[in-house]
């Protein structure tokens, strides 16, 4: 199990493996209140990529990644991310839904 | 395993973040799926179908999985309501002290916050 200690290194690293093979990669969280422990793993069933924290703003971060994520996901590995704020960029299905309704 | 539709997914979710606070794990699983078998996928591609691909979402707290798809049309919602969930349900993690990295000379990992007590 390969922890990762920086955050971007992470972050870059789950994408490209989730662009890579984008049918096998999965994105596991797991949290445990009463140790206050947060681990995430990425996987391809070849390779994995492992981070743990125990602190809140790193939480704030995986918001962010699990956005990420759902859009890959979503939408397809050819989504061009900016980094949450622009998601609106892909034209594969533009959602009618989406635009009245953000809260 | 039981597969849900977003909302009631969402709440179960809830309930298992608050049953698991004293003891046990909360699991998320996020994957790529179509939800076909390889022989229809193949089928479809080669009938030149484009493959429909959800987001599929597994929560389990050790004893009970739940599940749901989300396609790219209903994932932004889904993706808000879960933040906040996550947001509501992760207060045990440590709140960061000390802002300036000089101080605090080890990584934030550490656990010695008996050192400075601001919260006592």
């Amino acid at each position: 199990m390969v922890y990762i200690t920086s955050w971007d290194e992470f972050v870059e690293r789950s994408v490209q493996l989730f662009r890579a093979d984008p049918d096998s990669t999965r994105y596991v969280m797991k949290y445990r209140h009463c140790d206050g422990k947060l681990v995430l793993k990425v996987t391809d069933n070849r390779e994995c990529l492992k981070f743990k924290t125990d602190q809140a703003q790193e939480a704030k971060k995986m918001e962010k990644l699990n956005n990420i994520f759902f859009t890959l996901m979503a939408r397809g590995p050819e989504v061009d991310l900016s980094e949450v704020t622009g998601k609106e960029q892909t034209d594969v299905q533009p959602t009618k839904r989406g635009r009245g309704r953000k809260q | 395993m039981v597969l849900l539709q977003l909302d009631p997914f969402l709440n179960e979710l809830t309930s298992m973040f608050e049953r698991s606070t004293e003891a046990g794990s909360v699991w998320v699983t996020l994957k790529r799926s179509s939800l076909k078998s390889k022989v229809v996928r193949n089928k479809m591609a080669t009938a030149g179908e484009a493959i429909e691909y959800r987001c599929l979402i597994r929560a389990t707290n050790g004893k009970k999985t739940i599940s749901t798809s989300v396609g790219p049309k209903d994932h932004q919602r889904f993706q808000a309501s879960y933040a906040t969930i996550l947001k509501a349900h992760m207060t045990s993690l440590k709140k960061r002290e000390r802002k300036d990295k000089k101080k605090s000379s080890e990584s934030d990992k550490r656990e010695g916050t008996s050192k400075r007590p601001k919260k006592s």
